[in-house]
């Protein structure tokens, strides 16, 4: 993509994450991770039209890079789960990736990861805890801002 | 600041563009999970209609007796009313898997009274109106979203006051209104699947510990949901056993007596 396309394309996704935010959460959340959120957002909205509901609860912090942070999540067989990690930091790479308790990894071949977003989707073959592992590969940031929103449906 | 609608959707697909021509992430097939942090903080309780959703997938559901109209007793004890407030929001769930409008109606106004109970009611009007013109308008998919923002916004506000153990007995509440319901289902038709449902160990080891973190609430119904998750724990947590009918009928028999301890005075 042209670099400067990309960042008007950036720029103003950014801007209507931000305007879709509920005005609670934009009122009391940490302001660092605003803007991750934002991103990975955006990311979730094409799977809302599939039928997906995101969670309004998130998981969000700053990793330096080659950092990772693990989440337990509870998933139910029967349900089909998208996990959207965001950051604002341009040409962060990041990723997400599912294993399972036995730490197999769990996700479906679809999950992608691409500029400021990385997703990552399961189909649990069992009901348990599942570990999602968000890190940063790269980064220009000494910190890089994230944040990590699931839908299930 | 207002985008157009067509300029929001074309941005969306862009992204959407991004998913369909990203490389799939190369990730370790394995990962030796001892190595990984084994905590169980920063978890995010899942929501009763994950729950309800899933259990919905194993066949037909009568929703509507589930669906509950007992009057709560009024309490004045924050922790009380933050467990009742995480119960109605279930019960919200539970109203909406039911199509019931007059229900869900109701609970939107149960849920603004016990907001404003716990000093949360600003966060909560805006939720609570939008649940109740939802329900007016059987506009389902949007019920469930507002008792998601619902039940976020009162854990934003406390957890701003620094009142985290109030938020997570609010979660505490619906997961223990949650798992009532899904016992009380799979009791009626046992299946292994829905059985399977109620493998939850960790969640259940993460209220154990936020729990023990709570010795200013010395209120009884406190410790005794503390007892009983000791009786639940190992009826759920087997392994790689199934859980059986007895323990699923177990589970049902002490999540429904707390069920009715939350509601009712002491």
């Amino acid at each position: 993509m042209n670099p400067f396309a990309n960042v008007i394309l950036c720029t103003t996704s950014l801007l209507a994450a931000v305007v879709v935010l509920p005005s609670a959460t934009l009122a009391s959340v940490d302001p660092t991770t605003v803007y991750a959120r934002a991103y990975a957002l955006l990311a979730a909205e094409p799977y809302v039209k599939q039928g997906f509901q995101v969670r309004e609860d998130y998981w969000a912090g700053a990793l330096a890079s080659g950092e990772r942070k693990v989440v337990r999540q509870q998933l139910f067989k029967g349900n089909e789960y998208w996990f959207w990690l965001g950051t604002e930091v341009d040409r962060a790479k990041v990723s997400v990736h599912i294993y399972d308790s036995h730490g197999e990894l769990a996700e479906q071949p679809d999950s992608w990861a691409k500029d400021h977003f990385a997703a990552a989707h399961i189909i649990p073959k069992t009901t348990g805890s599942y570990f999602v592992i968000v890190r940063v590969e790269a980064s220009p940031a000494a910190r890089t801002h994230w944040a990590l929103a699931y839908g299930f449906r | 600041m207002v985008l157009s609608s067509k300029r929001l959707n074309s941005m969306v697909a862009a992204v959407f563009g991004v998913a369909l021509c990203a490389h799939g992430a190369q990730a370790p097939q394995h990962l030796n999970i001892n190595q990984l942090s084994t905590t169980v903080e920063d978890v995010v309780v899942p929501l009763p209609n994950e729950l309800f959703g899933a259990l919905n997938k194993l066949g037909a559901v009568n929703w509507k007796e589930h669906v509950r109209s007992d009057e709560e007793a009024n309490f004045t004890e924050r922790p009380r009313i933050a467990l009742l407030l995480g119960t109605v929001i279930a019960d919200g769930f539970i109203a909406v898997q039911a199509e019931d409008a007059p229900a869900v109606r109701d609970i939107g106004q149960r849920v603004l009274v016990l907001g404003k109970g716990i000093g949360v009611g600003n966060s909560i009007t805006p939720h609570a109106k939008a649940i109740i013109d939802a329900a007016d308008k059987r506009n389902w998919a949007n019920v469930r979203q507002e008792l998601d923002r619902t039940q976020n916004s009162v854990q934003q506000a406390m957890n701003e006051v620094h009142d985290e153990k109030l938020s997570q007995l609010v979660s505490l509440g619906g997961w223990l209104r949650g798992t009532e319901v899904l016992t009380s289902v799979v009791k009626q038709h046992f299946s292994e699947e829905g059985a399977e449902l109620l493998h939850q160990p960790d969640l259940l080891t993460y209220f154990q510990t936020r729990l023990q973190t709570m010795s200013e609430f010395n209120l009884p119904i406190v410790h005794q949901i503390q007892d009983a998750l000791v009786e639940v724990k190992p009826l759920i947590n087997t392994g790689n056993a199934r859980i059986s009918a007895e323990s699923i009928k177990k589970v049902n028999e002490i999540t429904t007596r707390l069920g009715n301890d939350i509601i009712k005075k002491d």
